[in-house]
C-alpha cells in the first residue's frame, strides 16, 4: 500500500471511530425546560421523591433558544419531555407533529389540546425601582395606560414583542382593555416614553430597573416578587387593567413505546404532584379545584378574550411593529 | 520519494471536505429557506423582507457603525502594536499593553453591555465618581464603545503578529539613508503591513456587523441588522425563512471582501530573513507613543474595571458592601463542575484541531505553488467564516446534523468552533508564512528532508510564536462563544457560556459576572502558559544557534 493510501485509510478509520463512539443511547429521560430556577427545583424535587431519581436529566434553556431548537430540530430534538410557552408548543406541533397525546389526568381550567397540559402560568406587572422613583420625583403608576403619560418620558422600560413574548402581555393588556384603536395610540406613546429602553429580551426591563437606569419597567411579576423579597429597592404594581398571563405547558416527544411511557408517567407526576408547590411561586390557578394563596395572588389575573394562537400573536406583532415605526418618527 | 505536491493535495482534499460538509452544507440548508417556502421556490419572500422598513434602516445603520468601528479599531490597534515593536518604552509597559489590549477578548460579549451600563449609566461607577454622565450611552455612542472594545483585541493580535515578521533592519537602513521620518514610516512599517491592516479592517468590520450581544444591551433605538436577524430567527415568532433572507443579504459584503483581499495580496512584502535589531532611541517618540497608549489602556480598563468589582458586591448599585454571596451561590449551583469540565474539553480540543486545520490550510494558500483557484477558495472560506453570524452557523449545524450521530456531542461543538473561528488564526499564520523566505521548502528538499521533515524542522520552529497565538486564540474563543453553540449543546454537553445564557433568561445577573470572571481567569492562565512556552521555545532556538 502506498503511503498516500495508508493515510487515507487512517483518516477513514478515525472518522468511523469518532462517529461510532459518539452517540450512546441515553436511557435517562431528558427534560428541556425554559422554566425559572424555582420551577426547575420543584420539578426535580417532585421527580426525586416519586421514584424517578437518577432517571432523568433536566436541561434549562432560554425561551428563544429552546423555541429555535424545537422548530429547527423537530422530532430529532434530544429531549423526551419539554416544558415551554404553550403557543410555541402549538406551533412546533403543527410544524413537526412531534408530541404524543398525554394520559388523562386533572382537568385544566381552559380548553387545551390533548398533547399538552399546563405546568404554570406567568403574568405581567409593573416593576418599580422605589429609589429611582423617589429621586426622580415621579408618581407611582397604577395602570399600564399611565405609562403613556409625558411625565414618564425616559423613565420606563418595556419589552419589544418582536423579541420576546413578555412584550406580548403588555400589548394584550392594551388591546383587550381599550380596543385596537386606542391601544395603538397608547402603545405609540408608551414606546416614545421608553425611547432607548425598548428591550428585545424579556428580562431586559428588570435589568434596567435593577441597574437604576429607569424607574419603571414592565416585566414578569414573579421575578419582581423575588427581587423584593431579597431586599432590593424593587416593588411591583398590579396594573388596573389586570395582570395578563401566559401559560407554560408540558409535552412528551414521540419516542419508542417504552420511553414514551416512562416520559408520560413523569410528566403526569410533575403536574399532579408539582402543582401544589408551583402555585406558591406562580400564584395563578390553571387546574380545576386549585386555589392560590390570597396573600400572593395578583389583584386581577386576566386571560385574553380570544385563545392565544400564533395567528393572534402575528396580528398583534404587526400592530406593535407599526407603532414602533410611528413612535420613532 | 514522496513528492511534495502529494502531501499538499491530500491536505487540500481534507480541508475541502471539512468545509464542504461543515460549512457549505449547513449554510446551504439555511439559505435555501430564503427562496423556498413549503417546497415552492420563489423570490416573493426575499422581496417581502427586503422591502420592510426595519430592514433597510438597520442595514444602513450596520454599515455605518461597522465601518467606523473597523477604521478606529484598526488605527488604535496599529498604534498599540507600533508602540510595542518600534519604540523603546520600558519592557513592563509593553507587556501591559499586550495584556490590556487583549483583555476584552477573554470575556464573553454578554458582559460588555453590562459593563458599559454599570460604568457610564445613571448609577454607573463613572457617573457616581464624577457626578455626571459623560454621554448618552444608548444608541450610536454606546455601540461604538462596545464594538471598539470587542474588536480591538482581534485587530491588535493580527497587526502585532505580522509586525513580528517585519525586518527591522530596513528601518535602520532607512535612517542611515537619511530618509525623512514620514517616508521611513511609510516604507518600512506601513507598506509591509498594508495587507494585514486591510485584513484587520475586514475582520473587525464583520465582527461588529454580525454581533448581536452588544446592540441587545445598549443599542437603544439605533437598530442594527444583527438584531433584526435575531428577532426574525428567534424572536417571539421564529421565522427561519425571513431569517435566511437576512443572512443572505449579510453575506454580500463578504464577497466584496474576498475580491479586495485578492487585489491587495500583491502588496505583500517578503523578507529574506528577519532581524530584530535594536532601534535607535528617539525620546520624543517614546514619550508620545507611551502616553497615548496609556490613555487608550486607561479607556479600556475603565470600562472593564467594574466587572472585577461586581461579583464581590452585594447588590450593585444599592448595596455596595463587600460580599461573597454571589460567588458562593454560583459555585453551589448544581451542575457547575460538569459545565466547567465540558468547557475545558471543548476549548482544548478546539484549540488543537483548529490550530492544525488553519496551519495546514495556510500552507496551501501561502506556501504551495497551488493553482490560483485553490488558494483563492481557502481565502474565500476564511472570509466567509468571519462574515457569518454565529447564529446562522449554529442554526445551519442544527438543520444539517439533527438525527446524526454527532448531534448533542462534544464533537459537533468542537467542529463548529473550529469552522466558526477559522478566519483569524488562518490569517495570522498566513501572514507569517507570507513574510517568510519562499525557498525554505526547496532548500529542505535539496538537503534530503521529507516535506514533513521540513515542516517539523523549519516551518514550525520559524512560526512557533504564531502557532501558540493561534492555539490561545482558538482556546479563548471557544471559552467565550455563545451564539452558535447554544443550539448545539445537549443535556450533557452544556458549557459555561450556555449556562450564562440560561442565567440571563432568569435575570440572574450577578451570577453571570461570577461565571464571566471564571472564564477570564481560565483564559489568562492559558495565555500566560502560551507566552511562557513561546519564550522557552525561542530560548531553545538561540541555544541551538549558539551551539
Amino acid at each position: 500500500m502506498s503511503k498516500l493510501n495508508k493515510i487515507i485509510v487512517v483518516i477513514i478509520l478515525l472518522a468511523c471511530t469518532l462517529s461510532g463512539c459518539a452517540k450512546k443511547e441515553s436511557s435517562k429521560v431528558i427534560i428541556y425546560s425554559n422554566a425559572d430556577e424555582e420551577a426547575q427545583e420543584v420539578i426535580k424535587q417532585v421527580l426525586d421523591e416519586n421514584g424517578f431519581k437518577n432517571k432523568y436529566i433536566l436541561q434549562a434553556y432560554g425561551t428563544n433558544e429552546l423555541g429555535g431548537k424545537l422548530l429547527g430540530e423537530g422530532i430529532d430534538v434530544e429531549a423526551d419531555i419539554v416544558t415551554m410557552s404553550s403557543y410555541y408548543i402549538d406551533s412546533a406541533q403543527s410544524e413537526n407533529k412531534m408530541f404524543v397525546n398525554l394520559d388523562e389526568s386533572v382537568a385544566p381550567l381552559e380548553q387545551t389540546p390533548k398533547y399538552r397540559t399546563p405546568l404554570l402560568a406567568i403574568e405581567g406587572s409593573l416593576i418599580i425601582n422605589t429609589k429611582e422613583l423617589e429621586e426622580a420625583n415621579l408618581p407611582v403608576p397604577t395602570s399600564i395606560k399611565d405609562l403613556a403619560k409625558p411625565v414618564y418620558k425616559d423613565h420606563i422600560s418595556i419589552v419589544d414583542m418582536a423579541g420576546s413574548s413578555t412584550g406580548w402581555l403588555l400589548v394584550q393588556t392594551l388591546i383587550d382593555t381599550y380596543g385596537e384603536k386606542e391601544a395603538e395610540d397608547l402603545l405609540v406613546k408608551i414606546m416614545r416614553n421608553a425611547g432607548p429602553h425598548l428591550e428585545s429580551s424579556g428580562s431586559g426591563p428588570l435589568k434596567k430597573v435593577r441597574a437604576g437606569e429607569v424607574a419603571i419597567g414592565f416585566g414578569l411579576r414573579h421575578q419582581a416578587v423575588a427581587d423584593k423579597k431579597e431586599g432590593l429597592p424593587i416593588d411591583f404594581v398590579d396594573p388596573k387593567e389586570g395582570n395578563y398571563a401566559l401559560t407554560e405547558s408540558i409535552v412528551v416527544v414521540k419516542r419508542s413505546d417504552k420511553k414514551t411511557k416512562l416520559a408520560k408517567e413523569m410528566a403526569k407526576c410533575i403536574v399532579e404532584k408539582g402543582r401544589v408547590k408551583l402555585i406558591e411561586n406562580y400564584p395563578i390557578p390553571v387546574y380545576e379545584n386549585e386555589k392560590a394563596d390570597p396573600e400572593k395572588v395578583s389583584k386581577q389575573t386576566k386571560q385574553y378574550t380570544k385563545p392565544l394562537t400564533i395567528d393572534l400573536l402575528q396580528k398583534h406583532l404587526d400592530l406593535s411593529e407599526k407603532c414602533r415605526i410611528e413612535a420613532r418618527e | 520519494m514522496f513528492k511534495r505536491n502529494h502531501e499538499l493535495k491530500l491536505i487540500y482534499i481534507f480541508i475541502f471536505a471539512l468545509f464542504a460538509i461543515f460549512l457549505f452544507y449547513p449554510l446551504v440548508l439555511v439559505l435555501m429557506r430564503a427562496i423556498q417556502t413549503n417546497g415552492v421556490i420563489s423570490l416573493d419572500n426575499i422581496v417581502k423582507v427586503i422591502s420592510k422598513e426595519r430592514f433597510v434602516t438597520s442595514l444602513s445603520n450596520s454599515f455605518l457603525i461597522a465601518s467606523i468601528t473597523a477604521l478606529l479599531s484598526t488605527g488604535i490597534a496599529f498604534f498599540l502594536a507600533y508602540t510595542i515593536h518600534f519604540t523603546s518604552v520600558p519592557k513592563w509597559f509593553k507587556k501591559l499593553i499586550n495584556l490590556v489590549a487583549t483583555m476584552p477578548m477573554l470575556m464573553p460579549t454578554i458582559t460588555y453591555g453590562f459593563a458599559i451600563i454599570y460604568t457610564f449609566g445613571k448609577q454607573g461607577v463613572f457617573t457616581k465618581i464624577f457626578g455626571f454622565q459623560p454621554f448618552n450611552l444608548y444608541g450610536f455612542n454606546g455601540l461604538l464603545i462596545g464594538y471598539l472594545i470587542y474588536t480591538l483585541p482581534i485587530a491588535f493580535v493580527l497587526i502585532k503578529n505580522t509586525m513580528t515578521y517585519i525586518d527591522k533592519k530596513q528601518f535602520l537602513v532607512s535612517i542611515l539613508m537619511g530618509d525623512s521620518p514620514l517616508r521611513r514610516f511609510f516604507h518600512t512599517v506601513f507598506r509591509p503591513l498594508a495587507y494585514t491592516l486591510v485584513i484587520a479592517f475586514i475582520q473587525t468590520f464583520f465582527l461588529s456587523f454580525t454581533d448581536f450581544g452588544i446592540p441587545a444591551a445598549i443599542g437603544g433605538q439605533f437598530e442594527v441588522i444583527a438584531s433584526t436577524l435575531y428577532n426574525q430567527m428567534l424572536g417571539s415568532i421564529p421565522n427561519f425563512h425571513n431569517g435566511a433572507v437576512i443572512s443572505l443579504v449579510m453575506l454580500i459584503p463578504s464577497i466584496v471582501a474576498v475580491l479586495v483581499v485578492r487585489k491587495i495580496e500583491k502588496m505583500n512584502v517578503r523578507y529574506e530573513n528577519i532581524s530584530d535589531v535594536m532601534l535607535p532611541e528617539v525620546k520624543k517618540k517614546n514619550w508620545f507613543c507611551g502616553i497615548v497608549s496609556a490613555c487608550i489602556m486607561l479607556g479600556v480598563v475603565s470600562v472593564f474595571a467594574v466587572i472585577f468589582i461586581l461579583p464581590f458586591v452585594k447588590e450593585w448599585p444599592y448595596d455596595i458592601s463587600f460580599s461573597f454571596v454571589h460567588v458562593i451561590e454560583t459555585f453551589q449551583s448544581a451542575n457547575l463542575l460538569d459545565v466547567v469540565k465540558n468547557s475545558f474539553i471543548v476549548a482544548i480540543a478546539t484549540a488543537v484541531c483548529g490550530t492544525i486545520v488553519s496551519y495546514v490550510a495556510a500552507i496551501i494558500s501561502a506556501r504551495g505553488k497551488m493553482p490560483k483557484l485553490i488558494r483563492g477558495s481557502i481565502d474565500f472560506v476564511s472570509t466567509l467564516t468571519n462574515a457569518l453570524p454565529g447564529m446562522v452557523v449554529g442554526i445551519g449545524f442544527m438543520f444539517a446534523f439533527k438525527g446524526t450521530n454527532i448531534q448533542n456531542t462534544y464533537i459537533i461543538l468542537i467542529i463548529c468552533n473550529v469552522v466558526h473561528f477559522f478566519s483569524t488564526p488562518y490569517v495570522m499564520i498566513k501572514n507569517a508564512f507570507m513574510k517568510m523566505n519562499l525557498s525554505f521548502e526547496t532548500t529542505g528538499r535539496l538537503l534530503g528532508d521529507s516535506w514533513f521533515g521540513t515542516l517539523r524542522k523549519v516551518m514550525i520552529p520559524c512560526s512557533i510564536s504564531t502557532v501558540f497565538e493561534m492555539f490561545s486564540y482558538y482556546f479563548i474563543n471557544s471559552m467565550v462563544t455563545i451564539s452558535a453553540i447554544i443550539f448545539l449543546v445537549g443535556a450533557e454537553t452544556g458549557v459555561i457560556t450556555t449556562k450564562i445564557k440560561e442565567l440571563q433568561h432568569f435575570a440572574k445577573f450577578a451570577d453571570i459576572f461570577v461565571l464571566s470572571l471564571l472564564i477570564f481567569i481560565a483564559n489568562i492562565i492559558m495565555k500566560t502558559l502560551m507566552n511562557h512556552l513561546t519564550k522557552k521555545e525561542s530560548e531553545k532556538r538561540y541555544y541551538v544557534e549558539a551551539k
